[in-house]
């Protein structure tokens, strides 16, 4: 045989050696694909897989900072932080008893020759003990010396006779495993404050702490942490101004810079903190809320915290100085609080005062309330509920949108004045009625007032005056007027400092921006109810019909009459450095004479009029009262209304207060707002000459 | 040599099992075995305070006469001062046994005083602690508070047959509640050891104070006890208020040191607080707690 | 008495230096320092004792620095012990003098080491600066180590003689 040689592989199965080239190369490029590939993947890649690995085996959890701190124009914290003890449980640590617990278990499951052993069962039960076992331990360390200083200590509490808020709840237990494992279990959230079931009073509550501090073993899994939570110290004060807070798992990611925090990849585990839900807490939530901070651990297998590698203290967000004065808060809530429908129940009312120079406002209260405190924390739907019946929720100072009723008379009579159609001495021959069309127009008093002028219009609070006048001002007349003094615009919105970055917001949340009416003849067509008739006008003319606005626009109202201009700009917010000028405001455009007869009117108003029942000695003040029906459960009731300013010459505050009424009892401006006004006026007037008392500072 | 490799590995294989044997052993017979080494250790630490004793004695007696005169005296006048204090102590200890009888107010642990001479102190980066010369035999329990006049040393952790290991104020494994002198509202704040930062004097960390707080102006504030937590008597001083306090970042408290009020390491005697009831604390603190 | 007690008369030959150890740290207590010299004592012994011997004499030595600090039961006992048994494997550099020097500075290195870590484990609280002090403290060690030899060989060399413990082989 000649030819090639050829290769025996297997006896009888002769190989080309061609082929066989081909396959080693085959072979080759393979292994060296894979030896590239390999290559790869260690020299080149090695470092992200080692940093993926270490993604795998680290977590970052972030804490949330402490709220800061909201404060009156005086200094006073109207909103502040206290510390919460609470007792923790370290999972990580309790792994060892969790286990020897579960043998214990399983083995007693065993002798009893159960048929089918659920082991995850088991384990749940024996973490359940142990946890328990523990806590039943902390309230031995607290309870024996707590009731029985000299009785020698008996033997443990059994879980059975524990009462409820003393057993381990078995739900959060595992909403807690499956969540945030990694994280200590809370075994008494709130240990020293009182009203929650832990302690009756401050000094149990203290004593509680102490004695777990001074007895309880300091190595071991269970701690004492301190965080803190939202006190409003003065409880419902400015509720709705403040708002409240509420839990929130989303914390802010401002932390300090560190690339771990970034890194997408890695586990990231949240305590729970808190956000703003409504009022400040909510529209100033981006000051207050500070920066998280963050701790970088490894973690075991199982899912616990191994060693803590990096971390980072949170820090404490930003203070808001309020331009409220607690004082006159509080006088006003006082007041308010005085007003009972017939079963007893709180009238929904609301009032507002403000400086009229810098339309900062010293007082808003809105009436029923709530208390912030009981919603900072844990809220009861039941609480919650309640709230909601009394339509506590709603802020009325400026969300609460009613018809002004007669103090729109004095928008009326700038009106007519500024169309010419009336001047301030003009007399007006005022009867019982005034007949539109075919529709006779009422006077409040049934033999009439005959002959008015604008001083006596306002004292008396005269409603044929003003129709004759309104329609000869013709509703495009009114409405301007409305309009001029800014009844349609919203208020409260501020446009950007840096801190908000320059993006538009309302300083209190939701105020009112749309549901505010100045009706005129598109508007009536707009909402289909037909043409504008003279009827309209004449009821637009002592402010009922469609026109809709709120207390705080009344309020202002008033502060631009008392300041001579068209607009007053109010904020919530204190700073020295606000000039007296607002945005968009004029002057009133009246001759001295007509705005001397209109302010007149106001004080005549006090002073022997529709508000006598309000009068100050010695502190004359001009003001305006209203009466006017709304529907309330398909009748009619009255809402009572009163603006004005004080001090009469030299004005510095302006007010209004709004009051509605039930179906069933009868509530006019003067009788039922009047008091409320002089009320808050009289506390403004203690805060304007303070007693030598001495003030906190606001910070340290 | 070959026979001395084979040898030692089957000491190491040895070594192993009786390791896993060890860890494997209930913690009675760990703790036993520990005990029996201190107690063997324990004669040797009461020669070393004898002695120390014994130093302290022929130095005070190499003092001059005059020395000694002069220290008479000053003494002498101390002790007058305190007789007065001691008579009006009197009458406020009866007027205050009456208001607590009739608000029926809870009366305040009674402690039994033992006197202990100090043996040797130890330390290291975790903690201070030091040994007396006392022990189960002398009626000592753990969880005892130690004092030396009204300053409190620490707390009596471990017992011993006749000495006993005192965790000082400034060790990790102590902790307490108290008032800081100048608050008028006593607000409890938190004290706790740290672990000596190394090369630096031995402090304890004084966390959740009050942040309108105040220290009084021209002395160091004061930090006492509470007398809430059913070990400490109330109003004892564990140390100073080191001057500046400084805010955390957790917005309402502020934190600072304590500074014990005398070097804890130079105490030759203390007095040892033995609650005469025994508190729930105690039982759990009897736990093992190296296991 | 017979050889078997020889490491027994020889703890308690060695137990003076122990607590003089301890002393020393007691009046370093203001640094935090610990004058380490367990380590060292296992060297002289090392050379002479039966190996049984010397893992009792190691296991009782650990006991007792550690009957007093909070640190895991047997931790420094059972490493010392461990260490006993490499250094009866290692006579042959335990011949001269600058090789016991060697070796004490490193098993009283390493004891220390043991005993630093295991207190930082059972420690309630995180130490600050760890590292610096690890530093120091292992620095003092080595230097005690090696200073204390000498005269604790001296002792123990003394002790082992009249046991009758016969003598190791020397190498010049």
């Amino acid at each position: 045989m000649n030819g090639p040689p050829r290769i025996h592989v297997l006896p009888s199965t002769p190989v080309d050696r061609p082929r066989l080239h081909a396959t080693f190369f085959l072979f080759l490029a393979g292994f060296l694909y894979v030896a590239a590939g390999l290559a790869y993947r260690q020299l080149i890649q090695s470092n992200e897989l080692m940093e993926q690995s270490d993604n795998q085996s680290r977590r970052v959890i972030l804490r949330p900072p402490a709220r800061g701190r909201i404060y009156d124009r005086n200094g006073y914290p109207l909103v502040d932080n206290r510390a919460r003890w609470s007792v923790k449980a370290d999972l990580a640590a309790l792994q060892k008893e969790f286990r020897g617990e579960y043998l214990r278990l399983l083995a007693a499951e065993k002798a009893r020759n159960a048929v089918s052993i659920d082991r995850e069962k088991l384990l749940e039960d024996a973490r359940l003990r142990v946890l328990q076992g523990w806590l039943n331990n902390v309230w031995f360390v607290i309870d024996e010396t707590n009731r029985h200083p000299k009785s020698k200590p008996t033997t443990k509490l059994a879980p059975v006779n524990a009462p409820n808020e003393r057993q381990v709840n078995l739900d959060e237990l595992r909403r807690h495993l499956r969540e945030r494992r990694a994280l200590p279990f809370t075994l008494i959230n709130d240990l020293a404050f009182p009203g929650t079931s832990q302690a009756v009073t401050s000094e149990e509550g203290a004593k509680s702490i102490a004695r777990f501090v001074e007895q309880f073993p300091v190595a071991g899994p269970i701690r004492l942490e301190q965080d803190i939570v939202r006190t409003y110290p003065y409880g419902p004060l400015a509720a709705h101004v403040l708002g409240y807070v509420k839990d929130t798992d989303v914390l802010p990611d401002n932390v300090d810079d560190i690339s771990e925090v970034r890194i997408e990849s890695l586990q990231k585990l949240r305590y729970t903190g808190k956000t703003g839900a409504a009022g400040i807490e909510l529209s100033y939530d981006h000051v207050l809320s500070g920066r998280s901070g963050w701790e970088l651990w490894s973690k075991t297998s199982a899912g616990y915290n191994q060693t803590r590698l990096k971390y980072s203290e949170p820090a404490q967000g930003g203070h808001v100085m309020l331009s409220l004065d607690h004082r006159i808060q509080k006088q006003t809530e006082d007041s308010l609080a005085k007003l009972k429908d017939g079963r007893g129940a709180l009238l929904p009312a609301a009032a507002v005062m403000l400086d009229i120079q810098t339309g900062e406002i010293l007082s808003l209260v809105s009436q029923p309330s709530f208390d912030p405190n009981r919603l900072a924390d844990r809220v009861t739907s039941k609480y919650y509920d309640q709230i909601e019946s009394e339509g506590g929720w709603l802020n009325r100072a400026t969300q609460g949108l009613y018809a002004p009723g007669s103090t729109f008379k004095l928008l009326t009579a700038t009106a007519g004045m500024r169309k010419k159609v009336v001047d301030w001495d003009d007399i007006l021959e005022c009867g019982a009625f005034f007949r539109v069309g075919n529709r006779d127009f009422p006077e409040h008093e049934p033999v009439g007032y005959g002959e008015v002028d604008l001083d006596k219009m306002l004292a008396i609070s005269c409603n044929v005056w003003n129709y004759q006048v309104g329609i000869k001002t013709g509703i495009e007349g009114l409405a301007a007027e409305a309009r001029l003094f800014g009844l349609d615009s919203p208020l409260l919105s501020v446009t950007g400092d840096t801190e908000n970055r320059g993006q538009e917001m309302t300083e209190l949340p939701y105020a009112a921006s749309r549901g505010l009416v100045v009706p005129d003849r598109a508007y009536k067509k707009r909402i289909g109810d037909g043409a504008w008739t003279d009827g309209d006008t004449a009821n637009l003319s002592i402010g009922q019909g469609y026109l809709l606005t709120t207390p705080l626009h009344m309020a202002c109202l008033a502060a631009s009459i008392a300041r001579g201009e068209t607009r007053t700009v109010p904020s919530i917010i204190h700073s020295r450095e606000r000039t007296g000028r607002h945005i968009g405001a004029q002057p009133i455009g009246l001759s001295t004479a007509q705005l001397a007869a209109l302010r007149g009117g106001m004080v005549r108003c006090v002073e022997e009029g529709t508000a006598r029942i309000a009068q100050i000695p010695g502190l004359p003040f001009a003001g305006k009262t209203g009466t006017s029906e709304y529907p309330k459960n398909g009748k009619k009731a009255h809402l009572a209304w009163m603006i004005g300013y004080a001090p009469a010459d030299n004005p510095v505050v302006a007010f209004a207060v709004l009051v509605e009424g039930q179906t069933e009892n009868n509530i006019f401006g003067g009788k039922t707002a009047g008091p409320i006004a002089k009320e808050m006026l009289l506390a403004w007037a203690a805060t304007a000459a303070p007693p030598d008392e001495a003030k906190p500072k606001p910070d340290r | 040599m070959e026979a001395n490799r084979q040898g030692a590995r089957a000491s190491y294989v040895a070594l192993a099992i009786f390791v896993a044997i060890w860890i494997l052993l209930p913690s009675a017979v760990r703790r036993f075995t520990r005990e029996a080494f201190v107690e063997f250790q324990a004669p040797a630490l009461h020669l070393v305070g004898k002695s120390r004793d014994l130093a302290t004695f022929w130095e005070k007696k190499s003092r001059s006469v005059e020395e000694m005169a002069a220290a008479g005296r000053d003494l002498a006048r101390v002790n007058a001062a305190l007789e007065l204090k001691l008579s009006a102590y009197e009458d406020v200890r009866r007027e205050n046994v009456r208001l607590r009888e009739i608000a029926r107010y809870n009366v305040p642990p009674e402690y039994l005083s033992v006197i202990a001479r100090v043996a040797t102190r130890d330390s290291s980066s975790w903690w201070q602690r030091i040994v007396i010369r006392k022990g189960r035999n002398d009626g000592i329990r753990p969880g005892a508070p130690v004092v030396f006049g009204n300053i409190v040393v620490g707390r009596v952790t471990t017992v011993h047959l006749t000495t006993s290991e005192v965790d000082l104020v400034t060790s990790p494994g102590f902790r307490c509640t108290a008032y800081l002198e100048g608050d008028e509202q006593n607000r409890i704040v938190l004290v706790h050891g740290v672990a000596s930062n190394s090369l630096g004097t031995a402090k304890a960390r004084v966390s959740v104070i009050p942040r309108d707080y105040s220290m009084p102006a021209g002395q160091p504030a004061r930090v006492l006890t509470t007398g809430m937590g059913g070990v400490f008597p109330s109003r004892l001083t564990l140390g100073n208020l080191d001057g500046m306090t400084y805010a955390t970042q957790v917005g309402n408290f502020s934190e600072s040191l304590l500074v014990p009020s005398r070097d804890l390491y130079n105490l030759q005697e203390v007095s040892v607080l033995v609650p005469l009831l025994q508190n729930p604390g105690e039982a759990l603190m009897q736990g093992d707690q190296f296991q | 008495m017979t050889m078997g007690w020889a490491w027994l008369i020889l703890l308690l030959a060695t137990y003076p230096w122990l607590l003089g150890a301890d002393l020393a740290s007691d009046a370093l207590a203001s640094s935090s320092l610990v004058f380490f010299v367990s380590g060292a004592c296992l060297i002289a012994p090392s050379r002479r004792l039966k190996r049984w011997q010397m893992i009792l004499f190691a296991g009782c030595l650990g006991f007792l620095f550690e009957a007093r600090r909070p640190i895991p039961d047997g931790a420094l006992a059972l490493s010392l012990v461990a260490a006993a048994i490499f250094l009866s494997t290692q006579r042959q550099h335990l011949r001269n003098t600058p090789g016991m020097l060697r070796a004490a500075a490193l098993v009283n290195v390493g004891a220390c080491l043991i005993w630093f870590f295991a207190a930082a484990y059972v420690a309630p609280v995180p130490m600050g600066d760890i590292v610096a002090q690890l530093m120091r403290q292992l620095l003092l060690a080595g230097v005690v180590g090696t200073v204390c030899l000498l005269p604790i060989a001296l002792t123990q060399n003394a002790a082992m003689d009249r046991l009758g413990v016969p003598p190791a082989a020397e190498k010049p």
